[in-house]
């Protein structure tokens, strides 16, 4: 054993303690409690869909052609493909809900401020593109909802003024869906944006490294107790622990709910009824509510509001001169988007 | 019980609250593997490519088309020659033979020799007689005949079972 | 929570998404169990047709989409299989170095289907373009159209038509389901067919003369007469002298037998005033579970057998050739399980003899004889039972025999056989000229039996009231009182002026013995109180 140590120790000169020194970031109590781990939430979530998505990529096809019969093949087919499915599109929801309520932890307890606002925006890069992938990984199922999506989501592009036309040729790789759609679909899905948000992965947990965890204080915590624990093995084991239930969520949701496999897409037929998924309800409703461009522009500057929320927040604060600003507009915000997806949800068209 | 100052009872208890101390971790460490483990299993069986199961009977020909002696040709749809030829002088189906033209040491196509009553793969000079059996080169070193593909008689026709897995179809 | 703990809950967390894994396990088997029986087919374009496929794909996708969700297809069964000819075949030619010929014949099926083409070849069906000698055939070949094309009378606007084919009558109607003649053209315009060819054991033509004078493309490819081709009657008489054509009920190129399987197959001729056979299934109780229930009658099954496969109700198919759990292999001659044959003017009951022929004879002991080496009406019937009996009890169908049997001889005895017996005095007695048609007695007696007669005996033997009585015997009794008997009294009448007295007189005497038997008397004496 000793030796087997030594070898390795001289090809590779990193010592544990070093490791542990570099690992063992000290973490706030805080963190004990639960409701603090909707960060690792989507972290977990995301390495679940890398090793399903790689799984699923072994058997996908994307042209049109062979698309639909290869997720066929995948859920009827291979064996366990169902369930690796199952679990990458459940996983895939669970993100998309983790981070949003990871967002809101992190709006009402306002751990955006100075000096995280960089934190912010890269947080908010990450919400967009994990919206880019719920987007882009229904349109590779190829079923009506994957053709009849892309085509509205490039149609509202087209809407944007000036270089709406660019953004929609740029999606749909032509002036209408057709035969490259398909593999730029599956790049975004499978390779550009998986890279992006790695590296912005990277960059959001170097910032909560180099700029520490925002500490709180709770009341019902004894003032003596010490304030920090240490991240190995202690919050590790909280985070194995979350990843063991996610785990038995989606082999649950996986199996009690399978995902389907919806009619084949039919460039000819438009569905009766069609309704995005369910992370998409807001904007779906917003569109319906107002007009093409001026909803477009709406949500845009809604996104861009989102953005620079750290500095509007502290503008806000100082006109207002109320510190409770920003708790008021997110509860009014939360309301709005329960409200419309509640209200999409509903609505028979 | 009685001996409270036995030594080795004392080192018996420490090993005992040591193990105690390392059980959870254990456990730990053996519901991980064992979770995850079985997940990984699972991945493993997706990506493994299933026993083909395009396997099918298909109309070979006719009994009468091949003669006690002859031999008759037969593509399978997966463009795979195969030799059936009739050994037997009943009609049932062990009296027919059909062997595969790829041969078993390398994968080439073996071709029929008339001349020298025998089959032959250009690749590194095997051969094999009228029944398959290797008569020479690397099959004959490691006894290697050629693949016999199954058939069956129904009334007065020959079925052979092939599989029907290629690119092409 | 300290960390002990924390490892524990990992461990039980562990065990669970194990346990769960476990779960998933389970349904991938359960699911893989489920898909065994339903095993998606396999199709292979076997190697021999793959050049017909690739071409056909675009040039006629739908019989190469037809045949792809054929069992044909499945079991490695191509074009060539079927299509491929002999190169003295009469009507075979050289298409892309394959020799073939577009008609595939019973004689082409029977390479595999050996059984099920001897079947068919001794049932009536292969017998059904035999009817050059009918009545129905003089009718549409004579009395609807001419046996000779004839001139136009005056101009059709925008067709420039210089003869009318007489035939056509016989070539669409008749013959579309009896199945005709099919023929080649002759190089100076007329046809030539399996008379001219007489073709040998094998099918093929013995005479050379026939073969060379056949008219041919550019490509070699021999011309068929266009009245005779396309045919798919059940009785086609092919080039190659075998009779029939497997197409008119198994529909090429899918050749299923689930189509075979439904009322709606034999509909295609099993219909109309003379033999509603269709309608009257419709209208029986039969026909109305079917409806119903087809979709769960398991249509598609290999071999789909009474009584184990479905239960539902029967079709056509059912009854008269499909496997049950007693007689277990289907039939293709569907008069097997037929006790009485409806079909002529007068029904017989189907005593055969060897060659299918039903005996006339009335003498016990030769009767006997010749059914040694035939199939008795008791034989047919038993077989018939056998379905019936899936369902219903044996006194239930012994009582449903007695009801058909007495309706049968009921029509037999009070209307057809004196309404044939009244048409043959007219006839032996010349009151009517041996040419059919030409009277109007002729044609009454006609619709008396083809139509309405057939109409009663099969609305009985399939229980159908409606068309057993209103569509059937009472309008076989209008026919024989108000028509057939005041038009037969009416030709005696003119005899009689005519100064042709005995004959006359021998006319009258036997429609006055027929009107004074005890079933007609209610006629003249008219005493029985009627119902208001």
């Amino acid at each position: 054993m000793i030796s087997i140590r030594h070898w390795f120790r001289e090809r590779i000169p990193i010592s544990g303690d070093v490791l542990r020194e570099l690992t063992n970031e000290p973490v706030p109590n805080h963190l004990k409690r639960w409701w603090f781990c909707l960060g690792g939430t989507p972290a977990y979530l995301f390495v679940v869909q890398i090793v399903t998505g790689i799984l699923l990529a072994f058997n996908y096809q994307a042209t049109p052609t062979a698309a639909y019969e290869s997720v066929r093949y995948i859920t009827e087919e291979a064996s366990y493909g169902w369930y690796f499915r199952g679990i990458h599109k459940w996983a895939a929801t669970l993100m998309i809900a983790a981070v949003i309520l990871h967002q809101m932890r992190v709006y009402f307890t306002a751990a955006y401020r100075k000096p995280r606002e960089l934190n912010w925006m890269i947080g908010m890069c990450l919400l967009l593109g994990t919206l880019g992938l719920g987007f882009t990984g229904y349109c590779l199922v190829f079923e009506q909802l994957s053709y009849w999506g892309a085509t509205v989501a490039a149609n509202i592009c087209d809407s944007v003024p000036w270089f709406g036309g660019f953004l929609k040729r740029m999606l749909l790789g032509g002036e209408s869906y057709n035969e490259h759609t398909l593999s730029r679909m599956f790049i975004l899905h499978a390779a550009v944006l998986p890279c992006v948000m790695i590296l912005l992965l990277f960059v959001h947990i170097s910032f909560i490294r180099l700029q520490g965890v925002t500490e709180f204080k709770f009341s019902d915590e004894p003032k003596d107790k010490p304030g920090f624990f240490s991240f190995f093995p202690d919050h590790l084991f909280t985070e194995v622990i979350i990843g063991l239930v996610l785990m038995l969520l989606l082999s649950f949701l996986a199996s009690v709910v399978p995902a389907h496999l919806g009619p084949k897409a039919d460039p000819f037929t438009t569905p009766e009824t069609i309704k995005p998924e369910w992370f998409f309800y807001v904007m779906f409703r917003w569109l319906k509510l107002f007009s093409g461009t001026f909803a477009v522009l709406s949500i845009g500057f809604i996104i861009f509001a989102m953005f620079i929320w750290p500095w509007l927040d502290a503008g806000l604060r100082r006109i207002t001169r109320n510190e409770e600003i920003s708790t008021w507009i997110g509860i009014v915000a939360v309301i709005a988007l329960i409200g419309l997806t509640v209200w999409e949800a509903l609505a028979a068209h | 019980m009685e001996a409270k100052n036995d030594s080795t009872n004392a080192r018996a208890t420490e090993d005992r609250r040591g193990f105690l101390t390392k059980l959870p971790t254990l456990g730990m460490a053996a519901g991980l593997a064992g979770g995850y483990g079985t997940f990984f299993g699972m991945a493993g069986s997706y990506l493994y490519p299933a026993a083909s199961n395009n396997k099918t009977w298909l109309l070979a020909t006719h009994l009468d088309n091949v003669g006690p002696g002859q031999a008759y040709p037969f593509r399978t749809p997966a463009g795979e020659q195969v030799v059936i030829a009739r050994v037997g002088s009943g009609a049932s189906a062990e009296d027919f033979i059909a062997l595969s033209s790829v041969c078993p040491h390398l994968g080439c196509r073996v071709h029929w020799e008339a001349q020298n009553d025998q089959f032959f793969c250009p690749c590194h000079n095997g051969t094999f007689s009228r029944d398959g059996a290797p008569t020479g080169g690397p099959p004959k070193d490691a006894n290697q005949a050629l693949i016999r593909y199954p058939l069956s008689v129904r009334g007065n026709l020959l079925f052979i079972e092939v599989d029907l897995t290629s690119l092409t179809t | 929570m300290n960390l002990q703990t924390k490892r524990v809950i990992i461990f039980v967390l562990g065990i669970a998404f194990l346990a769960s894994l476990l779960l998933v396990q389970w349904q991938e088997t359960e699911r893989r169990n489920e898909e065994a029986g339903i095993t998606t087919k396999l199709i292979s374009v076997p190697a021999s047709s793959s050049r017909c496929v690739e071409c056909h794909d675009s040039s006629s996708p739908g019989i190469t989409a037809h045949w792809r969700s054929s069992t044909h297809a499945e079991k490695g069964v191509g074009c060539v299989e079927c299509h491929q000819a002999s190169e003295s075949d009469a009507d075979s030619f050289s298409h892309y170095g394959e020799v073939i010929a577009t008609v595939v014949t019973p004689r082409d099926c029977s390479k595999c289907h050996v059984t099920e083409s001897a079947e068919f070849a001794a049932s009536h069906h292969a017998q059904g373009g035999n009817i050059l000698a009918s009545l129905d055939n003089f009718l549409a070949e004579t009395v609807e159209g001419n046996r000779t094309p004839f001139n136009p009378h005056s101009p059709t606007p925008g067709m420039d038509v210089t003869e009318v084919n007489g035939m056509a009558s016989a070539f669409t109607g008749c013959q579309q389901c009896h199945g005709g003649k099919v023929a080649l053209m002759d190089k100076d315009g007329g046809m030539i067919n399996v008379d001219d060819l007489q073709p040998n054991e094998e099918g093929l033509p013995t005479n050379a003369a026939a073969v060379a004078s056949i008219l041919k493309d550019d490509n070699g490819k021999p011309k068929f007469h266009p009245g005779t081709w396309p045919n798919t009657g059940i009785g086609r008489i092919n080039l190659d002298g075998s009779l029939g054509s497997c197409s008119a009920c198994h529909s090429r190129h899918d050749f299923s037998p689930r189509r075979a399987r439904q009322p709606e197959n034999c509909g295609k001729c099993h219909l109309g005033p003379d033999h509603p056979q269709k309608e009257i299934y419709e209208e029986s109780k039969h026909g109305v579970a079917y409806r119903d229930l087809h979709a769960s009658m398991n249509l598609d099954a290999e071999t789909w057998i009474l009584g184990e496969d479905y239960a539902q109700a029967p079709t056509c198919a059912t009854c008269h050739m499909s496997a049950n759990s007693v007689d277990r292999s289907v039939t293709h001659n569907p008069g097997t399980r037929i006790s009485w044959t409806n079909r002529p003017p007068v029904s017989k009951l189907m005593d055969t003899d060897a060659d299918g022929k039903i005996i006339s004879a009335l003498d016990p002991a030769e009767r006997q004889e010749l059914l040694s080496n035939g199939m008795s009406h008791e034989e047919r019937r038993q077989s018939m039972r056998n379905v019936c009996q899936h369902c219903h009890t044996p006194d239930y169908v012994s009582g449903f025999y007695k009801q058909y049997d007495d309706f049968v001889v009921l029509y037999n005895e009070k209307f057809a056989k004196p309404g044939e017996s009244i048409i043959n005095a007219l006839r032996t007695n010349s009151l009517i000229t041996p040419t059919q048609f030409d009277e109007e007695i002729e044609w009454t007696w006609f619709y008396l039996w083809h139509h309405e007669g057939r109409r009663a005996r099969h609305g009985a033997s399939m229980m159908a009231p409606d068309y057993a009585h209103w569509h059937g015997m009472y309008e076989v009794a209008e026919r024989f009182y108000q028509e057939l008997i005041p038009q037969a009294e009416e030709l005696v009448e003119h005899a009689a002026e005519e100064g042709r007295t005995d004959q006359a007189a021998a006319v009258q005497a036997i429609i006055d013995e027929i009107l004074a038997r005890p079933e007609h008397a209610w006629k003249s004496g008219g005493t029985e109180p009627q119902g208001g």
